[in-house]
């Protein structure tokens, strides 16, 4: 392969600098920002770390945010990686009409979540909604009011995003299944005639890269969570759904307080990194 | 592999556990598919959930829809459709060459693995993050409300899905008949326009439907950047509530005018979805 060549940075230098251009930029103008007191439209003052000092120590919002999202981070990652992996098993096996079933289970992924979360409005509205009128009928008199109390509305949430994101982890859970080589089935089905075992001793390991990918890649997108709370809940009751990126648009974009949103924003930052950078080593050998 | 015993009862079980999965999956589709065919006045009054059965379906919301509301519908569908294109047609064309440059070449000064987690960061990075500054960029710039901003802002963060899957497609195709070609004394461009791009067509497409679809759905920068003349359909949807309290009726019709079209293009993707859902981390 000549590598002397020039012509090969053509190939990847217009993507580098696109992408250079339209996050590196931003995010040195949101770094300036932040060391701000900066309302959109009016003058701005150096205050040091003043907007870090607030976030950390004097803003009870900051810590609830933060603690509304580690929750939804959480139930999310859990719920939707253990039951994409109870149907993948369930799905791993000649059946009729699979196609079908992973046509049928990929449509969810594509759904907008804003038009999800006000889909999930009319679900769960207490006089006449689905899953009320379910209720109703299963002789309960009284279920739960779920935008006006806390925990059923927060409950809410992490429901249309388990509905939402479970899909994505059956189909790759199952096509990691599916890659998985007979001969070694072959060869334990000998020794045990245990499924269990199979699954325990056999199965868990040889899947374990695949749900690690998996397991990161939920954990990225469900620390984004802004659309369905947005539109299902405004971030109500109070502020029992408000997710940490929903008070940053609340703080920058409805309160015109940039300077302390940006602040906010490079917490946030601070915290994906920190993440991101334990499992940079595992994530990197996977593109190898 | 799976090797079970097939009695009757685990047949059964386990076609009763398939149903239930399905019907969990299809259920907010078949309320929302019912309840745009309810009469406004019945929907607040009496829960319901089967036609005929509980109350007499009616055309009047998609009615509405396509005809004292259509203006608005399909201005925000045109923006839509002009933004996930427009954003789709540079994420490809950058991300297609992107990851053949880093699936053929050797880069010595940045490594090639590198490289890849550069493109691979920007998914980690909270789109919140740059909301603001990309706010005010496009207000100094004086783009605010104009399609072309949300073009620019869905390219940047559709490309490292492009970039990543393509890169891994174009790593899997034979590098024999470029090297053959270049001997012939082929360019790197014809050998890529000629040989590699049209061996990974049918990928390519594959990954625009995934762009278009992430594009046509992306709300926050959507409802930064616009207010009025560029909003696309899921801003417009956003508009369904507060006016006069949840409008279950029109909710329903509209939702289901913005959701269609990326979840049916998304079924003509199939084989690439989950290649390009994990970065070509977990082949499909």
């Amino acid at each position: 392969m000549p590598e002397r060549s020039r012509v090969k940075y053509l190939f990847v230098l217009p993507g580098i600098i696109w992408v250079l251009c339209f996050t590196i930029f931003p995010l040195l103008y949101s770094l300036r920002l932040a060391f701000f007191h900066a309302r959109l439209g009016k003058s701005e003052t150096f205050i040091w770390l003043e907007n870090f000092r607030r976030a950390l120590f004097d803003d009870y919002r900051f810590w609830n945010s933060m603690g509304v999202t580690v929750f939804f981070v959480v139930c999310s990652v859990v719920c939707t990686v253990s039951l994409g992996l109870a149907l993948a098993l369930l799905f791993n096996r000649p059946l009729r009409g699979q196609r079908l079933f992973r046509a049928l289970f990929t449509t969810p992924l594509f759904t907008a979540p804003i038009a999800l979360g006000y889909l999930g409005l009319t679900i769960f509205h207490e006089q006449v909604g689905a899953v009320n009128t379910v209720l109703f009928a299963l002789g309960i008199e009284h279920p739960p009011a779920w935008f006006s109390s806390i925990w059923p509305a927060r409950i809410a949430i992490v429901l249309v995003d388990i509905w939402q994101w479970t899909p994505f982890c059956f189909l790759v859970l199952l096509a990691g299944l599916q890659a998985l080589p007979d001969e070694i089935y072959e060869a334990a089905w000998l020794d045990t005639s245990s499924s269990w075992d199979i699954f325990r001793y056999i199965t868990l390991p040889l899947l374990t890269p695949v749900l690690f990918t998996v397991s990161i890649l939920r954990m990225v997108e469900a620390f984004k969570m802004l659309d369905i709370p947005f539109s299902m809940t405004s971030g109500g009751p109070g502020a029992a759904t408000q997710t940490y990126s929903f008070y940053i648009y609340l703080t920058g974009l409805r309160n015109f307080n940039a300077g302390y949103a940006s602040a906010l924003a490079y917490i946030l930052l601070f915290v994906m990194l920190l993440i991101s950078l334990s499992f940079f080593n595992r994530l990197r050998q996977l593109y190898e | 592999m799976y090797q079970g015993r097939s009695t009757l009862i685990g047949k059964i079980a386990l076609w009763v556990v398939i149903l239930i999965a399905v019907s969990w999956a299809i259920f907010p589709f078949y309320w929302a598919i019912v309840t745009s065919f309810k009469q406004p006045g019945v929907i607040m009054t009496t829960p319901s959930l089967v036609p005929w059965l509980q109350f007499t379906p009616t055309l009047a919301n998609w009615n509405d829809e396509f005809t004292q509301r259509w203006p608005e519908i399909s201005r925000a569908l045109s923006n839509s459709l002009i933004v996930s294109t427009g954003a789709t047609a540079i994420a490809i064309t950058l991300g297609t060459m992107a990851g053949y440059g880093l699936a053929r070449f050797r880069f010595r000064r940045w490594k090639n693995k590198d490289m890849t987690m550069w493109f691979l960061s920007q998914r980690f990075l909270p789109p919140m993050a740059t909301a603001i500054p990309f706010f005010l960029v496009m207000k100094f710039l004086n783009l605010l409300d104009t399609q072309l901003a949300l073009i620019l802002v869905n390219a940047t963060f559709t490309m490292p899905f492009a970039v990543l899957t393509l890169r891994d497609v174009f790593k899997e195709l034979p590098k024999e008949m470029e090297e053959s070609a270049w001997v012939d004394g082929a360019s790197h461009f014809q050998a890529f326009f000629r040989i590699a791009l049209p061996l990974a067509a049918p990928a390519i497409a594959a990954a625009a439907v995934i762009c278009f679809a992430f594009s046509w759905n992306e709300f926050l920068f959507a409802l930064i950047l616009t207010y009025r003349n560029a909003q696309p359909i899921t801003v417009v949807i956003a508009g369904v509530e507060h006016t006069q309290g949840v409008q279950f009726w029109f909710v329903a019709t509209r939702l289901l005018i913005a959701i269609l079209p990326p979840a049916l293009l998304a079924l003509t993707a199939q084989r690439y979805i989950v290649r390009g859902l994990t970065f070509g981390a977990v082949k499909g």
